[in-house]
């Protein structure tokens, strides 16, 4: 985590990291009604799998083409 | 013929161990650290499995059944906690156990720091956590011998015991993380499998079906806050949010730390983490969600049930007791099996960890400095068979839901290191006395907050452990400059050389 805060995309790595906590962490408050999606899909599970799916992102950009240490 | 199937799993784990003990170098750090030599295969399923206990089978789609999908928040904590540790702490872990031959995380922090009070202190923090999760994990599968056939739980857990022991005691380190490629093939097979099975079986028009039984008979479990407890929500928005702040402490878990000291090389936390996200966090624990949260409850609500509903502890058992009710008597043989697997790769784990621990930071670290690599082996096995001993002493004595274990019990006080972990690893000015009181003051209002039943307790010992970490090191001397040295400068310069 130091070597990515030394480096533009790592800085941009962690932002986007970190504004996805703060989403999956904020969506909560719109669970409290009863809503299903496909006919099954719960919204707790749906805010989880979008979170994954940020992470997922961010992570093959910047580990395969901004990897702070040498291969 | 289930008894044969078991017979056979345990001494095909058998002979992987005794296997693991014909071909190890017979030194401490290849007994405890398999050499420093985990590739990217075996390091995955170590820890994924690690991870994926006889909770991830029982505790966790069982308080989805009781209570509701939101508790998934955990999980998701989870994800982001392993995958964290992986990719910001991992690398430099790594780094620096291998250039100054350290063999524990918690040798790591006491050498940072310079304080042998703190390894102690850490040690006993560690230990008095991660014990009664090993316990959980038997019993995990004394509850599963009991659904699948009436057995007494003793039955089920010390078989667990019996193949922990002689995994841990022969194999060390390195057969347990290669036992695991073998029980999570086993664990994501028939759990994967049975509930495919039980789909097409009894809901054969797919999940929205089991949605819409749930819908139509209690529609609470669709969301938040779920079905009240004692007239009350229990899934607010604050409950929420401190469900994935618990989870997201999965970062600091002592046997998922000690992963990081056991691996080959730095690209595996390179690639590790894409593993972790695709096929763990989306792949393998949609599997208990499903099971948890919509194909168990829906089951139990529908019309002719074979599985009436289940409240309390024996909500934990209710994926095996629906395999036992609707699939062939073989088939719960080998999900029963799946659930010795989840338990045996997990509490073999830690197992090691905590005799780590006991040997290397403890014994050797406190008592005895100039121990041979002999003397810290049969420590190391000796505290095996102490732990194992103890943890099923408190399972026996204490057994609370399984799920309550893992976030009541174990998670909390895993988090109690948290800070200084990260901060030992990543922060320069943090200072031996800020480790001490961060944890004396966290693990006190948690040891409080446990006994008395306070709401909140868990965040609140956790946040104030970090701030009193951060506030008395910013008002004490930092580390010396060898320890900056020894754990930045030297750590930045090996992990830039070429792998």
């Amino acid at each position: 985590m130091r070597e990515m805060f030394k480096h533009t995309p790592g800085r941009i790595f962690l932002t986007i990291l970190f504004l996805s906590l703060i989403g999956i962490l904020w969506v909560p408050r719109y669970f409290f009604e009863p809503r299903i999606l496909f006919g099954w899909l719960t919204p707790p599970f749906l805010a989880g799998i979008i979170f994954v799916l940020v992470w997922l992102v961010a992570y093959l950009i910047y580990f395969f083409k901004y990897w702070p240490f040498r291969d | 013929m289930s008894f044969v199937i078991l017979g056979l799993f345990g001494i095909a784990v058998l002979w992987m161990a005794v296997y693991g003990y014909r071909i190890s170098a017979k030194t401490a750090e290849d007994y405890m650290l398999a050499g420093r030599g985990i590739g990217i295969v075996v390091m995955f399923f170590f820890t994924l499995f690690g991870i994926s206990s006889a909770w991830t089978f029982y505790g966790y789609p069982g308080f989805l059944y009781r209570h509701g999908p939101a508790f998934v928040y955990f999980v998701w904590g989870c994800v982001a906690g392993f995958i964290s540790l992986y990719m910001f702490l991992g690398p430099r872990l790594w780094a620096v156990a291998k250039l100054n031959h350290f063999l524990s995380p918690v040798e790591i922090l006491a050498q940072r720091y310079e304080s042998n009070t703190l390894r102690v202190l850490l040690a006993l923090v560690l230990l008095s956590s991660i014990i009664p999760y090993v316990g959980l994990e038997s019993l995990g599968v004394g509850l599963g011998f009991k659904a699948f056939a009436g057995f007494h739980p003793a039955v089920g857990i010390i078989y667990t015991a019996i193949l922990l022991i002689c995994i841990t005691l022969l194999g060390g380190m390195r057969m347990t993380a290669w036992i695991n490629i073998l029980l999570g093939i086993i664990y994501t097979t028939t759990f994967l499998g049975s509930l495919l099975w039980i789909i097409n079986v009894v809901t054969p028009q797919g999940l929205s079906q089991a949605a819409h039984i749930l819908a139509v008979k209690r529609p609470e479990l669709l969301y938040a806050p779920g079905p009240r407890v004692v007239g009350e929500p229990l899934f607010t928005y604050p409950v929420i949010v401190g469900v994935f702040i618990t989870g997201f402490m999965a970062f600091s878990w002592p046997h998922i730390v000690m992963g990081t000291l056991t691996v080959r090389g730095k690209l595996i936390f390179k690639w590790l983490p894409l593993l972790g996200i695709a096929a763990g966090g989306i792949g393998f624990y949609t599997i208990p969600f499903l099971w948890g949260s919509l194909v168990a409850p829906a089951i139990s609500h529908m019309d002719g049930t074979l599985v009436p509903l289940a409240s309390g502890k024996a909500a934990d058992n209710i994926v095996q007791v629906v395999i036992t009710k609707y699939l062939p008597a073989w088939f719960s043989a080998f999900a029963l099996m799946g659930v010795i697997a989840a338990a045996l790769s997990t509490a073999a784990i830690q197992l090691m960890t905590s005799a780590i621990l006991v040997s290397r930071d403890l014994i050797h670290g406190f008592f005895k400095p100039d121990a041979t690599d002999k003397q810290l082996i049969t420590w190391t096995k000796l505290a095996v068979i102490g732990l194992i001993i103890l943890s099923l002493g408190i399972a026996f004595w204490n057994p609370i839901a399984l799920a309550l274990y893992l976030t009541h019990v174990a998670v909390p006080g895993f988090a109690q290191w948290a800070p200084c972990l990260a901060g030992g690893i990543l922060w320069k000015r943090g200072t031996k006395q800020g480790a001490i009181a961060g944890i004396l003051v966290g693990t006190s209002i948690l040891i409080v907050g446990f006994l008395f039943k306070f709401p909140n307790a868990i965040i609140l010992s956790f946040l104030i452990n970090t701030l009193i970490y951060i506030i008395v090191s910013l008002f004490t001397f930092k580390a010396s400059d060898q320890v900056e040295r020894i754990f930045f400068d030297e750590v930045d310069e090996f992990l830039r050389e070429k792998a």
